[in-house]
C-alpha cells in the first residue's frame, strides 16, 4: 500500500494515465450501480461495462437524438435534465416525460436499430453515459453471462413499461367511456 | 442556448486545429514513408487475428496470453517459411548457373515450338505465321539473361575449378552459339543488372549484421503495432468519439462499427482466399512432382499475388513456368499426370483458378465488396505506378476499404438527418 502511494506520488514517473482512467472508471461504476437495470450486477461486472460506457456532455436546447433517427445507444443521465418530446400534428413539441439524474432513456435501441419513437431534448446542462447496442452484442460474445443478465433486465424493464402503458391505455379508455356516457346522458 | 460568437470562435479554433494536424500528418506521412508498410502490416495482422483472439478468450484463455500465443505462432511461421525460402534462394554461383539454364531452356522450348533446329533454319507453320514477330521478345529475354563480361569471367573461373557440372557447361557453350551477341547489350546490360540488384555491393561491404539491423530497425515496429492494436479495449474508438461533436456522436459510432465489420470481413476473406489458392497450387505442384521447397515457394508467390485481380494468376503461373523450364526429370506422384512440367504447372494453375472462382470466392467472399472491373484495372495499374509491387498488391484492398467507408458514412449521414 505504502509502495503504491510512493509510486503515484513520484512527480515524474507517477502513473498519470492509470489515475486518470481509474477516477473516470470509478465514477462511471458508481453511476451504473444506481441504475435499476444494472443493480443486480456485481462490481467486477460493472467495471467491465464501464469500459464500454461513453461519457457525453450536452448543452440546453440540444437534441440527444431526434424522432426517426436509427437508434444505436441507450443513454443514462449522470447529471442534468432531459425531456422526452414528440411533435404533434401542428408541429409543436409535446412533453412526454422529464428525466433526471440516474434515469435512462432510449433503451429500446439496445435491441434493434428501429427508428427512435420520440426525441430527447436537453433541458439543463446534462452529462450522460451512452451504451451502444453494438458493444452489448460484443459483450454477449465475450462475456455471455454478463450480457445475458443485462438482456434479462432489459426484457423485465420493457415488460414493466408495456404493463404501465397498457394500464394507462385502459385508464384512458375508461375516461373516454365515462365521457361518452356523460355525453349520452345529456339531453 | 448557444452563444453565436462562441460558435464562430470554436469553428475557427477547430478549423486551425484540423489544418495543423492535417499538415503534420501529411509531413509525417512523407518523412516516415518507410515505416508505413510495417505499421500497415502490423495493423492488418491484428485485424485479421481479432476473431482468433475472441475465440481463445471464449475458451477461457486471458487476452494477454492469447496475444502472446498468436505472436509466437506468427514468429514461428515467419521463421520456418523464411528458412525454407532462404534455402531455395540461390547463391551467386547458383544464380549464374540458373541464368545459363533458363536461357538455354527458353531457347530450346521456343525452337521446338516453332519446329526449328536453330534460329536460322526453317520451321513449321507457326514459324511462317508469327516466327518473325516472336524473335524480338525472345531476343530481349536472351539479352536480359545473358552473362556480361564480369559474370562470364566469374562463371569461367567456376568452370576452371570444376564447380560447374558438365551439363551446365554444355548449356553455356550452346548459349554462346546463339545469334544474340553481347555487343548488343554491352552498356545496357550492365546498367540493367546494376539496377536490378543495386544493393548487393553495399550489402557485402556492410556485412550481414548491418543488413540485419537495417531491416530490424524498420520492421521491429510491426510486432509492437500488432500487440497494441490487439490489446486496445476500445480506447482508440473512445478517443475518436470524444473529439466528435454531439450531433455526429451516434452516427460516428454506428459508422465505425459497420466499417469495422465490413473491412474485417473483406480482409479476412481475401487473405483466406489467397491462402487457399496458394495451398491448392502447393498441393497441386507436389502431386505433379515438383520438389517440396520449390512447391512451397511457388505456392507462396501465387498465393500472395492472387490478391492482385487479373494479373495475380499470371504472376503465379509465370513463377511456376520459369521453374518448370529449368527442372528436369519430373516424376508425378499420380501416374496419369503428364511428365512435362510446363503442362503440369498449367494444369495446376488452371485447376486452382477454377476452384478459386467456383468454390473459394463464393464461399469466402460471399458478402464482400463489389468493385467494377474498370475500377479494378485502373486501381491495379495506378497502384503499380505509385508504389510498385506493394502498390499493386494493396491497391484493391485500399479501394475496397475506402468504398466501404464512404458508402457507410453517406448512408449514416442520411439516416441521422445530417445530409439530404
Amino acid at each position: 500500500m505504502s509502495d503504491a502511494k510512493k509510486k503515484s506520488s513520484n512527480p515524474i514517473w507517477g502513473n498519470y494515465y492509470s489515475k486518470f482512467f481509474k477516477s473516470s472508471e470509478e465514477s462511471i461504476v458508481a453511476i451504473l450501480r444506481e441504475i435499476p437495470m444494472l443493480q443486480t450486477l456485481k462490481r467486477r461486472e460493472l467495471k467491465i461495462i464501464s469500459k464500454y460506457a461513453h461519457e457525453r456532455a450536452f448543452e440546453p436546447g440540444e437534441f440527444v437524438f431526434e424522432t426517426g433517427q436509427p437508434g444505436a445507444a441507450m443513454f443514462i443521465i449522470k447529471e442534468g435534465e432531459i425531456k422526452i418530446v414528440k411533435k404533434n400534428a401542428s408541429g409543436d413539441y409535446i412533453d412526454l416525460a422529464t428525466l433526471k439524474d440516474g434515469e435512462f432513456f432510449g433503451e429500446l435501441a439496445l435491441l434493434d436499430n428501429s427508428p427512435r419513437s420520440a426525441a430527447a431534448l436537453v433541458n439543463s446542462p446534462t452529462k450522460t453515459i451512452a451504451i451502444f447496442r453494438e458493444d452489448l452484442n460484443n459483450l454477449l460474445e465475450s462475456h455471455p453471462e454478463l450480457g445475458g443478465k443485462i438482456m434479462k433486465q432489459l426484457a423485465i424493464i420493457t415488460g414493466l413499461r408495456l404493463k404501465a402503458t397498457n394500464n394507462l391505455l385502459i385508464e384512458k379508455e375508461n375516461e373516454i367511456q365515462k365521457l361518452k356516457e356523460i355525453l349520452d346522458e345529456r339531453p | 442556448m448557444k452563444d453565436p460568437e462562441r460558435i464562430i470562435r470554436s469553428r475557427v479554433f477547430y478549423f486551425f486545429l484540423f489544418l495543423f494536424f492535417a499538415v503534420l500528418l501529411g509531413y509525417l506521412f512523407i518523412a516516415l514513408n518507410s515505416l508505413l508498410l510495417p505499421v500497415l502490416m502490423g495493423t492488418l495482422a491484428a485485424y485479421i487475428s481479432q476473431p482468433i483472439i475472441n475465440y481463445l478468450r471464449k475458451s477461457g484463455i486471458p487476452k494477454s496470453v492469447a496475444i502472446l500465443i498468436l505472436l509466437g505462432l506468427f514468429g514461428f511461421l515467419v521463421f520456418v517459411i523464411g528458412q525454407r525460402i532462404a534455402s531455395v534462394v540461390p547463391s551467386e554461383k547458383q544464380m549464374l548457373e540458373l541464368r545459363v539454364q533458363i536461357q538455354y531452356k527458353i531457347n530450346q522450348n521456343f525452337l521446338s515450338l516453332l519446329g526449328k533446329n536453330n534460329f536460322n533454319s526453317k520451321g513449321n507453320v507457326l514459324d511462317d505465321l508469327v516466327g518473325d514477330e516472336l524473335i524480338p521478345p525472345i531476343e530481349s529475354i536472351n539479352l536480359f539473361l545473358m552473362l556480361d563480361n564480369n559474370e562470364e569471367a566469374k562463371f569461367l573461373s567456376y568452370v576452371k575449378n570444376s564447380q560447374i557440372s558438365n551439363r551446365v557447361k554444355y548449356f553455356y557453350d550452346e548459349n554462346k552459339k546463339l545469334p544474340f551477341k553481347q555487343s548488343k547489350l554491352s552498356d545496357a546490360g550492365n546498367t540493367k543488372v546494376e539496377q536490378l540488384i543495386p544493393s548487393i555491393p553495399t550489402l557485402k561491404s556492410n556485412s550481414k549484421i548491418a543488413l540485419f539491423f537495417s531491416a530490424i530497425s524498420k520492421w521491429i515496429i510491426m510486432p509492437f503495432v500488432f500487440i497494441f492494436v490487439l490489446i486496445d479495449e476500445g480506447e482508440i474508438k473512445k478517443f475518436i468519439l470524444n473529439i466528435v461533436p454531439n450531433r455526429y456522436f451516434e452516427m460516428t459510432f454506428t459508422t465505425l462499427a459497420k466499417v469495422d465489420t465490413a473491412i474485417g470481413n473483406y480482409l479476412r476473406g481475401t487473405i483466406l482466399q489467397s491462402s487457399l489458392v496458394g495451398l491448392t497450387i502447393f498441393i497441386g505442384l507436389v502431386l505433379v512432382g515438383f520438389k517440396l521447397q520449390a512447391a512451397i515457394l511457388i505456392g507462396i508467390i501465387a498465393g500472395i499475388s492472387n490478391a492482385i485481380p487479373f494479373l495475380g494468376p499470371i504472376i503465379g503461373l509465370g513463377a511456376g513456368v520459369i521453374y518448370a523450364m529449368i527442372v528436369e526429370g519430373i516424376n508425378p506422384v499420380i501416374p496419369f499426370l503428364p511428365a512435362n512440367p510446363i503442362v503440369g504447372v498449367l494444369i495446376v494453375v488452371a485447376a486452382a483458378q477454377l476452384l478459386d472462382n467456383a468454390v473459394f470466392q463464393p464461399l469466402v467472399l460471399g458478402k464482400a465488396v463489389n468493385l467494377h472491373p474498370l475500377v479494378v484495372v485502373i486501381g491495379v495499374t495506378g497502384g503499380s505506378i505509385i508504389a510498385g509491387f506493394w502498390g499493386m498488391l494493396l491497391a484493391i484492398p485500399t479501394i475496397a476499404v475506402f468504398k466501404v467507408i464512404i458508402s457507410n458514412v453517406y448512408k449514416q449521414a442520411k439516416a441521422y438527418y445530417i445530409i439530404y
